[in-house]
């Protein structure tokens, strides 16, 4: 073959062409770096087709273009354009907007009972969409297939509603029960609404537990989650926990292992009004690693209680250069990144 | 200029003072979303230009009694000096991660024992030097009989 098969290489791919003659092209692409290529984009090309939604489009659009085919031709070339370009925006408005409202539907698989999707039960497996609520009772589980980007299972006695689920933002309400979600995506591209806050995937895996009054709790095994709520913010590693309520967001995270005195001080202090004795206890039974705790403590705590927190973590672990004093109990955004991505490597 | 010169040095010798060594840590300390699946991360400290250290490690184990080696490899993460360390040994069996680290004329090295839980941070081991057969199959035993989880 001595040109380019560029034309027919759609086709090739496609396994459209006699086999003598996807033979030859398959011989030249071997050898030829530019036809590669070619090829190469027009396979990225057809996947990412492949994974496009299916959406309808809306009734009105047929009618629209059965009207145009009857017209007569104009001899005008610059009508044909304009109307092939009308016609362009309007199925992708059309898309776009059929797309957004209905969204992509994800995948449900029974794990145990009848879960329910709506008010559909779900004998093997089905799909959910944004608007829909999926719920177990005390003997059925489900998993959730989370896009493209992991996998949440669905714990007995609880209810969760699809919110969003589009590429950019997958999006769930936990209204009761527990669920555990695998993600692997960047950060922030899964959330969990509850009515103490929002759970945010910084990368991670990890349980959220809800009560029936709303009381969570979140459990991280992999990662980070941040939680946050109305401005205040909780960053919860591998490892570490962190209660939630109504009307107060996240309380402070800590680590699973800490000493239990200093977890039912964190308890009082952060829920139910503890005062000075409580974060005495925290305080001298905080390990290295509960500089995790402290360092959330800091901003939490009245300002006169700031510089007690500080010289606790000042003791536990070496200060480091770029962190001063002042701008630590100012609580200076800049110099409390910069101590927790150190105190990091101590958790 | 020469005051700049003066700081310079004071800088690097500040820095050679601390010594070449490892210091390891869960994957969030990488602050790297590509760490998230490691065993754990590691960077390297007292070394004056972290992007030119050469990093090795391999998984030490014993696996129903036989002595196993698998050669790991490092996964450098975004910041330079800071790494990644992956699972790539069997699951079954007793394991330490056997880390090396060259920095100019520094050697650094470290026995990172890994239990069910996770790394072990408290019998973790940091020499100035590589570790020898007999230190690592020291952690092994330690791992082995509970002492070191």
């Amino acid at each position: 073959m001595t040109r380019h098969p560029s034309r027919e290489l759609a086709a090739y791919i496609d396994r459209q062409l006699p086999e003598s003659w996807a033979g030859r092209i398959e011989r030249h692409v071997a050898e030829c770096t530019r036809c590669g290529n070619e090829c190469d984009q027009i396979r990225a090309g057809m996947a990412s087709l492949e994974n496009l939604p299916m959406v309808e489009a809306p009734d009105g659009i047929w009618s629209a273009i059965e009207r145009q085919l009857q017209a007569r031709p104009s001899r005008e070339p610059w009508r044909r354009w304009a109307l092939a370009a009308a016609l362009a925006v309007v199925i992708g408005l059309a898309y776009w907007g059929v797309g957004r409202r209905s969204g992509v539907r994800w995948e449900v698989v029974r794990l145990a009972g009848t879960p329910v999707v709506g008010s559909k039960p779900i004998e093997a497996s089905g799909h959910i969409g944004a608007g829909e609520w999926i719920e177990t009772n005390a003997r059925s589980r489900a998993a959730v297939k989370i896009g493209e980007i992991g996998s949440v299972d669905v714990e007995p006695n609880t209810r969760v509603r699809v919110l969003v689920t589009r590429p950019s933002e997958h999006r769930l309400a936990l209204v009761r029960g527990e669920i555990r979600a695998k993600i692997s995506a960047p950060p922030r591209l899964f959330f969990v609404d509850t009515a103490a806050g929002t759970a945010v995937d910084l990368g991670c895996e990890y349980a959220l537990q809800v009560d029936a009054d709303g009381f969570g709790r979140l459990e991280v095994t992999k990662g980070w989650v941040l939680f946050q709520w109305k401005g205040l913010e909780s960053l919860v590693p591998a490892g570490a926990s962190c209660r939630t309520r109504p009307q107060a967001g996240p309380g402070i995270p800590y680590f699973d292992d800490a000493p239990e005195n200093v977890k039912q001080a964190l308890e009082r202090y952060a829920f139910e009004k503890g005062g000075g004795d409580d974060l005495s206890v925290i305080l001298a039974g905080a390990r290295v690693r509960d500089t995790l705790t402290l360092w959330h403590l800091l901003s939490r705590v009245p300002v006169d209680e700031r510089g007690r927190v500080y010289e606790r973590m000042a003791a536990l672990t070496p200060v480091p250069a770029g962190v001063s004093r002042d701008q630590a109990l100012k609580l200076d955004a800049e110099t409390l990144k910069r101590w927790r991505e150190e105190l990091a490597w101590t958790w | 200029m020469w005051r700049l010169g003066i700081s310079a040095c004071a800088v690097a010798a500040l820095v050679l003072a601390e010594g070449f060594t490892f210091n390891i840590a869960s994957p969030v300390a990488a602050q790297d979303f590509h760490a998230k699946g490691a065993a754990f991360v590691f960077r390297t400290q007292g070394c004056a230009e972290p992007a030119k250290a050469a990093i090795s490690g391999a998984a030490e184990g014993i696996v129903k009694g036989e002595r196993r080696s698998v050669a790991l490899k490092i996964m450098m993460m975004g910041k330079p000096g800071v790494y990644a360390v992956y699972h790539e040994w069997p699951a079954e069996g007793d394991w330490v991660v056997n880390l090396k680290g060259t920095c100019a004329d520094s050697i650094a090295g470290a026995i990172v024992p890994v239990g069910p839980k996770g790394f072990i941070r408290e019998s973790s081991k940091f020499f100035p030097r590589p570790a020898t057969d007999a230190e690592i199959d020291a952690a092994l035993k330690a791992l082995t009989t509970g002492g070191g989880k």
